[in-house]
């Protein structure tokens, strides 16, 4: 943690580095401790849906052979040479499966507390994209992107993945580019452009695919979500798919139109993409709506689904006034 | 649907030894003269007892009923605290700076308890302490369960972001008591138990949705 200057309270500098006085520098407070700027707050809310993920594991019904068949399930559909793994793996969490769950849980949790602790971010970040990218592969079946009937509102492309994505983006590297944006300023404001703009178009894409698109394809989905829900959010999904039936190639076309505008965001002037990135907040908030809030409120979700990282994201990628470099607020 | 009793035994234990902390910490504030916030490890060594009497029933103290007034009344007094703090008033050395969320810990006490004690009526006693999925206080309530364990770790996440640096600038940056003037007790220690007992709130309400 070497970037931003952070002086203890006797007086001697903990760690100085390159770019600390950037123009969003976090401000110190008295003792040295130091604010926490655009980035180290986009950094804390994904501690926090690790620590999230943490204690839904820790859910009673992840200690049965249940969550060894919720991830059995997730093979379906993927190449036989990727989902042999899923299913060994599946294969030995049923053996295990209390020792197991509870290795899993102690991970995001020892994840989300690395994240949110200053001196080990960097190493918790770097576990977090190695966990997620396992994780997407053997727990979630890649998502289902490659099963042909993955769309937006089923999770693709798997929250694992936007975990690693985001851990990517919001790396406090130690030598920060310019950067328009929070999300630029460990890859450049290029890569991270281009990072979401392969996102928002695959979006599109998976919205577009003949399963996704099928006239009750979407109705079925979101009423598929409503069951175990609460009765109000169940009566809300079965609501809103009894709208949608029949309706399946107009949705899907309206989802991957708006996917589409979304995916141009970055690229646009500040004033226009502050507006497109806040209707990919909203839009998200709407998917989350059809996703059934990821099955939290069920007692067997594992996690919030793909719709609040993808609102994160949507924050990681907001104009700053002026051009981000260092100075997040972490002790860098 | 149950979940190993070594789960919640360990976070039993965990509350009992937050709790036993506390009552060190204010015996040891008031021996060695160092500041410490006295409602907060007040607050906490109660929350630690009665936590512990949730997740495993062999260590229940009190009834219910008490808890609740207990807990009902350190409401009150943090919603107070907080009121002053945000009149502008500076809370003393051995007062709560940061009232907000012990204010909501203490309401998501009283919900726990209301949610047990509808759930004993249901006839599904023990339900905690052999980890099964409990109903909670309505079908609406479970979003209130639910917000309470959000804000539980968002707090977690706030202190172990705090967590960094020497006592004394720990203490300014968690809003310890006599931070300033390096008077603060164990300040790192103050937020680690902190941290352990938002995590087993979170887990609890979880396991309430």
């Amino acid at each position: 943690m070497a970037a931003t200057i952070c002086r203890s309270a006797a007086g001697s500098p903990r760690a100085a580095g390159p770019g600390a006085a950037g123009p969003v520098a976090a401000v110190p407070a008295a003792g040295g401790w130091v604010g926490a700027g655009p980035r180290r707050r986009l950094q804390l809310v994904l501690a926090g849906i690790w620590l999230l993920d943490a204690i839904l594991q820790f859910q009673s019904a992840m200690f049965t052979r249940a969550f060894a068949q919720m991830v059995a399930g997730s093979a379906a559909g993927n190449p036989a040479l990727l989902a042999r793994p899923i299913g060994w793996s599946a294969d030995l969490i049923g053996q295990h499966v209390v020792a197991a769950n509870a290795v899993f849980a102690g991970i995001q949790l020892a994840l989300g507390l690395g994240i949110a602790w200053r001196p080990a971010t960097r190493i918790a970040l770097g576990a977090s994209v190695a966990w997620a990218l396992a994780v997407w592969w053997l727990g979630e079946g890649f998502g289902g992107i490659l099963t042909g009937a993955a769309g937006p509102i089923d999770g693709a492309p798997g929250p694992a993945v936007l975990c690693a994505l985001l851990a990517v983006l919001l790396w406090p590297s130690r030598r920060a580019r310019p950067a328009a944006f929070a999300a630029g300023r460990a890859v450049g404001t290029r890569a991270a452009r281009a990072l979401w703009l392969l996102l928002w178009a695959s979006l599109a894409y998976f919205a577009l695919q003949p399963v996704v698109r099928a006239p009750r394809a979407i109705s079925a989905t979101v009423s598929g979500m409503a069951a175990g829900q609460p009765h109000w959010l169940a009566a809300l999904g079965n609501c809103g798919a009894a709208l949608l039936a029949g309706h399946g190639l107009l949705v899907s076309a309206l989802l991957a139109a708006a996917f589409a505008v979304v995916a141009a965001g970055p690229y646009l002037p500040p004033r226009w993409s502050r507006g497109i990135l806040a209707g990919a907040v909203g839009l998200a908030a709407i998917i989350w709506l059809g996703q059934g809030l990821g099955g939290i409120l069920t007692g067997s979700g594992t996690d919030p689904d793909s719709a609040p990282l993808l609102a994160l994201l949507a924050l990681a990628y907001w104009p700053q006034p002026a051009p981000a470099t260092a100075g997040d607020g972490m002790a860098q | 649907m149950t979940a190993p009793s070594w789960l919640t035994g360990t976070f039993a234990v965990m509350m009992l030894a937050v709790a036993g902390y506390c009552v060190v910490r204010l015996g040891m504030a008031w021996r060695w003269r160092r500041a410490t916030e006295l409602d907060t490890d007040g607050v906490h060594t109660v929350m630690g007892v009665a936590m512990a009497g949730m997740l495993m029933a062999g260590l229940r103290t009190l009834p219910a009923g008490v808890w609740a007034a207990v807990f009902g009344m350190s409401a009150g007094w943090f919603g107070w605290q907080a009121v002053r703090a945000r009149r502008g008033v500076q809370a003393g050395p051995w007062r709560c700076s940061h009232p907000l969320p012990h204010v909501v810990e203490s309401l998501a006490m009283l919900y726990m308890l209301l949610a047990m004690h509808r759930s004993l009526i249901a006839g599904a006693a023990a339900a905690m302490e052999s980890g099964r999925a409990m109903p909670a206080a309505g079908d609406h309530l479970s979003v209130l369960a639910l917000a309470l364990a959000v804000y539980s770790v968002g707090y977690v996440v706030w202190l172990g972001d705090r967590l960094t640096g020497p006592p004394g600038a720990a203490a300014i940056s968690l809003g310890l008591a006599g931070g300033a003037g390096l008077g603060s007790l164990a300040p790192r220690s103050s937020a680690c138990c902190k941290i352990a007992m938002g995590v087993t709130m979170g887990y609890m309400l979880i396991l309430m949705v």
